[in-house]
């Protein structure tokens, strides 16, 4: 679909003749094609309407104020497919139209927290806390490495002499 | 070169006994600065660099700590390089192996509770005199007085690389230049001379050292580090005494 879709851009856009091109927005084939299991925020309805954009969950779908029909036979707006499942995520097709011309194709992998096939195994990062500056009982400091010199003037130093 | 070695034992055993096992490792210490220092002319790694001798014919001790190295650069990227600074240079993994040699040694004689502080790595086994694990602080980054971290640890070792001693000594070797980002880090584990080189490697990374180090704690090795801008990051499982 993809790759189908962007071909049809290069003609279109280069194009003087526009040949009137059914654009049926299909997410594309998928390996294992089930129903979506989510539900797409917006699904396009391809009508006029005078709504502004924004208002919509999830973001990438807005609709444009400008509905009309053009000569290429394709309505201006921003149309997301349904979604379809694959063993990665669902897989969602983005595109755009703008004077009757796809001007953006968009599709997208949405990272789910499920898909542990292909993302990384979830690794705990290093936890962010504050700097204490303390001064508590040890019995050895570890610090980075120290000449002779600043060795003595180490907190080492005050322990192995208070020791001795 | 001149690294300071503390040293304590903490076995309920004669005075004589203890007195042999710290000149034991010393004897050891001495022997390993004798074969890897970079400052003495006729030490094996000066005499390998010469081709004087070839790794094949190189003591075993020399044949492990090559092959160590080796080990590490792939494991951190290459970011512990022994070769860094242009000859090969394994003073980085020595330091933190020479004090792991020496407290199996201190074990294998009748110690079971000491530590061995080289230069700021420190080598643990058993607790402390007064019964409970080995308390070691981990120095502030800019105060010298202070402490950041207090740890507790009764059987591992605790290694940390920072910029606020020798300047900027330790280089990152992808632009070549001192590394940057990290001031201070200090790793713990089982291993003191794994510790040692993840934490130099960690620093030589700059921040993207905190992500490197947060997959060690699998292994078992935990960190703790402070960002040049003074934030402090540290694993869920770093054994902070309470």
């Amino acid at each position: 679909m993809r790759r189908s879709t962007a071909a049809a851009v290069g003609t279109l856009t280069g194009a003087a003749l526009i040949v009137g091109v059914r654009l049926s927005v299909q997410p594309p084939a998928a390996p294992a094609a089930a129903p979506p299991s989510t539900s797409l925020v917006d699904n396009p309805a391809p009508e006029a309407t005078s709504k502004k954009p924004g208002g919509t969950a999830g973001g990438a779908g807005k609709k444009t104020t400008e509905p009309g029909k053009n000569k290429s036979g394709l309505k201006d707006g921003t149309f997301k497919g349904k979604g379809a499942n694959n063993q990665y995520g669902t897989v969602q097709v983005t595109v755009k139209i703008e004077d009757g011309k796809i001007t953006a194709v968009d599709a997208t992998y949405p990272t789910l927290g499920n898909s542990a096939t292909i993302n990384p195994v979830a690794v705990p990062k290093l936890k962010q806390e504050t700097l204490q500056s303390q001064s508590a009982k040890v019995a050895a400091v570890s610090g980075a490495t120290y000449t002779s010199a600043s060795y003595r003037e180490s907190l080492q130093a005050a322990l192995d002499s208070a020791k001795a | 070169m001149g690294t300071a070695v503390s040293i304590e034992v903490a076995d309920d055993l004669p005075a004589s006994v203890l007195g042999e096992l710290i000149a034991d490792v010393c004897r050891w210490l001495h022997e390993v600065d004798a074969r890897f220092s970079t400052y003495k002319p006729e030490s094996e790694v000066m005499r390998l660099r010469r081709g004087e001798i070839t790794a094949a014919d190189a003591s075993e001790d020399l044949r492990h700590v090559l092959n160590a190295c080796a080990d590490l650069w792939r494991d951190t990227d290459g970011y512990f390089d022994a070769y860094a600074g242009g000859p090969l240079d394994p003073s980085g993994y020595v330091k933190g192996w020479s004090v792991e040699v020496a407290s199996a040694r201190l074990a294998a004689a009748g110690s079971t509770n000491h530590y061995i502080n080289a230069g700021g790595d420190i080598r643990m086994r058993g607790h402390h005199p007064d019964g409970g694990p080995w308390r070691v602080g981990i120095r502030h980054p800019w105060e010298p007085d202070k402490l950041s971290w207090v740890l507790a640890v009764s059987d591992g070792a605790v290694a940390t690389s920072g910029t606020y001693e020798r300047g900027d000594h330790i280089i990152n070797p992808r632009t070549g230049r001192p590394a940057q980002g990290l001031r201070s880090v200090t790793v713990v584990g089982p291993d003191l001379s794994l510790a040692d080189a993840y934490a130099t490697a960690a620093l030589a990374m700059g921040e993207p050292g905190l992500s490197w180090l947060s997959k060690l704690a699998t292994d078992g090795y935990d960190s703790a580090v402070v960002t040049d801008d003074g934030r402090a990051f540290s694993s869920a499982n770093l054994p902070a005494a309470v």
